[in-house]
């Protein structure tokens, strides 16, 4: 980043990940999460002259979301954008209105009630209403798409029963991970249930400030693939790449100096090709990556609970986590640099790739 | 920090709908237009923001991810309702003013057509355990609004008739608005009841279109000829209504938001005598009322006063020129209706608004307004960058 800038800290971080919880409606949730963000802040509400949000009105089953959550946000009276976006957008969005002299702290919120919407139905609605919703493409469908396109492009698929437990004991070990039942799609071959996203529901906050506290945000990338399936490249991940590529030179880092690696992927096989677009694993061994290697989604990834726009900032937050050395019983040991992304409607058209470093 | 300057605009017509256009059509047609407006390619585009509002209006997820724009570029989408067109420019400006891109497209899409009535999508925007079933719409908001700002102030229905009558006329000179009709005050009184003391010509009509700009950073301008971004400000309030009447801060037609917003923007842009320092306003007023709320709290003149000072319009032109456009009366297309305001503004700056151009524009100011009147945005454009 340019020296002339504000930098751009994470003072705290919050993550909730429930499911169908009958005693707090939508805007209760964020109003915990968020609260608790702030209280772990140690500095209130002080300085606080922006909230970026990012949440999808189909999601939320509102035809304007943010009108009725914004408040419970922390928004009252105060400048407010709503990305309907992937929370990393948005918690991008906030790192630059900081930089632009903007903000002095921002909260950044991202959430998404999966018990309240039929996933899949929405899922649907995203690809078109003239060819893609009749023909009942869903994203999970362009998941196992990729995955196919991977197998046959080489991808190893040795240790995928090895990455299956793998990243189902690192769910269990995650202290902010879904307990309960949550839900669960149908796969599609090659695709396996045990592959799939827990569907739960989850917020996500952090404050962001430019008053040097937690981790610093040293790099981002940001960057887009076509809309139609067809035109997709889709045994890669080129617009993750490119914008991991961005992220780690504007931090200075190669991504083999990674400690921690929180990949926002839809299923197993999404963030097997994530950590190879990344560079944490070489092309094709992606599957081996998150079998062997403890640094890539020690919170168990889309296993821990799983809704779209949250995951990206939910990513972050756990990031953050762990250069606190705060991740509990799956705390990474001495981190001190780490990335999150996050990945967006529709399947993966949009990424954002953020590099945090420890104090 | 970067000084910005908008530097291409594009628009397409607004119309009750676009058959003949896909989202992806709408969007390249106004982006095209800004672009070449511009003197640049979509290649020289280091990041493009998109605005959509409620996709329900649109009876289609997402439709801004079908037009996406030089792919491989970083695209994000804003939704912040009624203020989504110029929320969308703002998030453009922060990139270049922290550095991170010499050369932003914004773009807004409104697809509304495509709904059967839009007054249904907005009875959902409200809560739906406690608001849903009760008949909020946004007209009956406006409703409630307009009788309150006619208790407290002597507001008569003459005055809603006259703002929008002279929305309408001034529609009439712009080519790219919806309606180009010939009505009078007297045809807005006759017109039919929707929700007392709102008429049907008074309200804004359903449209669709869109609208783009490239924003540019100071030291990439070059020849082109900038108008420059002197000051931007958003707010947003609480959402319950029945919060906002008594509180101590300000009433509900008060528009706090708005004046958060305006007493920001103008600071940044060194405006001190908003009546005197601003010629042309771009208002987001979807009904008269609104329009009303937004002159005290735009500081041009005290609540009390609002009535006299809608008669002063018609009688001294020393005062700013209210929506030239025919603003919102002339065209609401949702989404994208507060990147307009700033699009027209900006044609005022440039000298370029056609027939509707006002004589001697040095500044203007548009305004955003969305929700439960609870966002609010101003955003002021010069001739000149403010140091």
């Amino acid at each position: 980043m340019a020296t002339h800038k504000p930098q751009v800290f994470i003072d705290s971080a919050a993550l909730e990940i429930s499911w169908r919880d009958e005693r707090r409606n939508l805007s209760e949730l964020i109003f915990d999460t968020v609260r608790r963000a702030i209280d772990e802040g140690g500095a209130g509400m002080t300085g606080i002259n922006s909230v970026v949000l990012a949440a999808h009105d189909l999601v939320d089953g509102r035809s304007l979301s943010s009108m009725v959550t914004a408040p419970a946000a922390g928004a009252y009276l105060r400048d407010e954008i709503r990305y309907g976006d992937d929370g990393a957008a948005a918690f991008a969005a906030a790192v630059v209105r900081i930089e632009a002299g903007e903000a002095e702290r921002s909260i950044v919120a991202a959430w998404g009630r999966a018990s309240e919407h039929d996933v899949d139905s929405v899922s649907r609605a995203l690809f078109g209403p003239l060819f893609g919703t009749p023909l009942g493409l869903e994203e999970l469908h362009v998941s196992a798409m990729r995955a196919q396109s991977w197998i046959q492009a080489g991808g190893q698929c040795d240790a995928r029963a090895e990455a299956v437990a793998r990243r189902r004991d690192a769910a269990r070990a995650n202290p902010r991970a879904l307990r309960g039942a949550g839900s669960a799609s149908q796969p599609s071959y090659p695709l396996a249930p045990d592959d799939l996203p827990r569907w739960a529901d989850v917020v996500a906050a952090v404050i962001i400030s430019s008053r040097p506290g937690g981790p610093r945000v040293t790099g981002m990338g940001q960057s887009s693939e076509p809309f139609a399936i067809g035109d997709r490249e889709l045994a890669a991940m080129p617009g993750l790449a490119r914008a991991a590529q961005q992220a780690l030179a504007e931090a200075n880092v190669a991504a083999g100096n990674l400690d921690v690696v929180e990949i926002d992927g839809l299923t197993l096989f999404d963030e097997a090709l994530a950590a190879e677009a990344i560079g944490v694993a070489a092309k094709g061994e992606g599957l081996n990556t998150l079998a062997r290697d403890r640094r890539v989604n020690p919170s168990g990834g889309s296993a821990a609970g799983y809704c779209a726009p949250a995951m990206g900032l939910a990513r972050i937050v756990e990031a953050t986590l762990h250069l606190q050395g705060r991740a509990g019983t799956n705390q990474v040991a001495g981190a001190r640099r780490a990335m999150a992304t996050g990945s967006s409607i529709v399947a993966a058209q949009t990424h954002t790739a953020i590099v945090l470093e420890g104090i | 920090m970067s000084g910005v300057a908008i530097v291409g605009v594009g628009q397409t017509t607004y119309r009750r709908s676009h058959p003949d256009m896909s989202s992806r059509e709408l969007i390249w047609a106004a982006s095209k237009e800004a672009l070449d407006d511009a003197g640049l390619s979509i290649r020289d585009i280091d990041v493009v923001i998109a605005g959509v509002a409620p996709d329900a209006l649109a009876g289609e997820a997402s439709v801004e991810r079908s037009g996406i724009m030089g792919i491989g570029k970083p695209y994000v989408r804003v939704n912040t309702g009624g203020v989504t067109g110029s929320s969308t420019f703002f998030a453009g400006a922060s990139y270049i003013k922290a550095g991170r891109a010499k050369a932003v497209l914004v773009f807004a899409l409104e697809r509304m057509g495509q709904a059967t009535t839009s007054q249904q999508v907005f009875n959902t925007i409200f809560d739906p355990v406690y608001e849903k079933d009760f008949p909020l719409t946004t007209i009956t908001m406006a409703a409630l609004r307009a009788s309150m700002l006619m208790r407290l102030y002597g507001y008569t229905e003459q005055h809603w008739a006259r703002i929008a009558s002279r929305s309408y006329q001034n529609a009439r000179r712009n080519p790219l608005a919806h309606l180009h009709l010939d009505v009078s005050p007297e045809d807005v009184l006759k017109s039919p009841l929707l929700a007392w003391p709102i008429h049907r010509y008074e309200a804004c009509p359903m449209s669709e279109g869109a609208c783009a700009m490239v924003l540019m950073a100071k030291d990439s301008i070059g020849a082109r000829k900038p108008v420059w971004v002197q000051g931007y400000a958003s707010t947003s309030d609480s959402y319950a209504m029945g919060d906002r009447i008594h509180r101590p801060e300000a009433t509900l037609v008060d528009l706090l938001s708005l004046r958060l917003s305006a007493e920001k923007a103008y600071k940044e842009a060194g405006v001190t005598n908003p009546v005197k320092e601003i010629r042309v306003v771009e208002l987001y007023s979807a009904f008269s009322s609104a329009e009303a709320m937004a002159y005290p709290a735009l500081g041009l003149c005290k609540a009390e006063e609002g009535p006299r000072f809608v008669e002063r319009q018609f009688t001294d032109p020393s005062l700013p020129a209210f929506n030239p456009s025919g603003g919102p009366q002339g065209a609401n297309p949702v989404s994208a209706t507060a990147m307009v305001r700033i699009a027209e503004c900006a044609l005022q700056v440039r000298g370029t608004a056609g027939d509707r151009q006002v004589d001697g524009v040095e500044r203007a100011v548009a305004t955003g307004q969305g929700g439960a009147t609870q966002f609010s945005t101003v955003c002021v454009l010069g001739k000149n960058p403010v140091h």
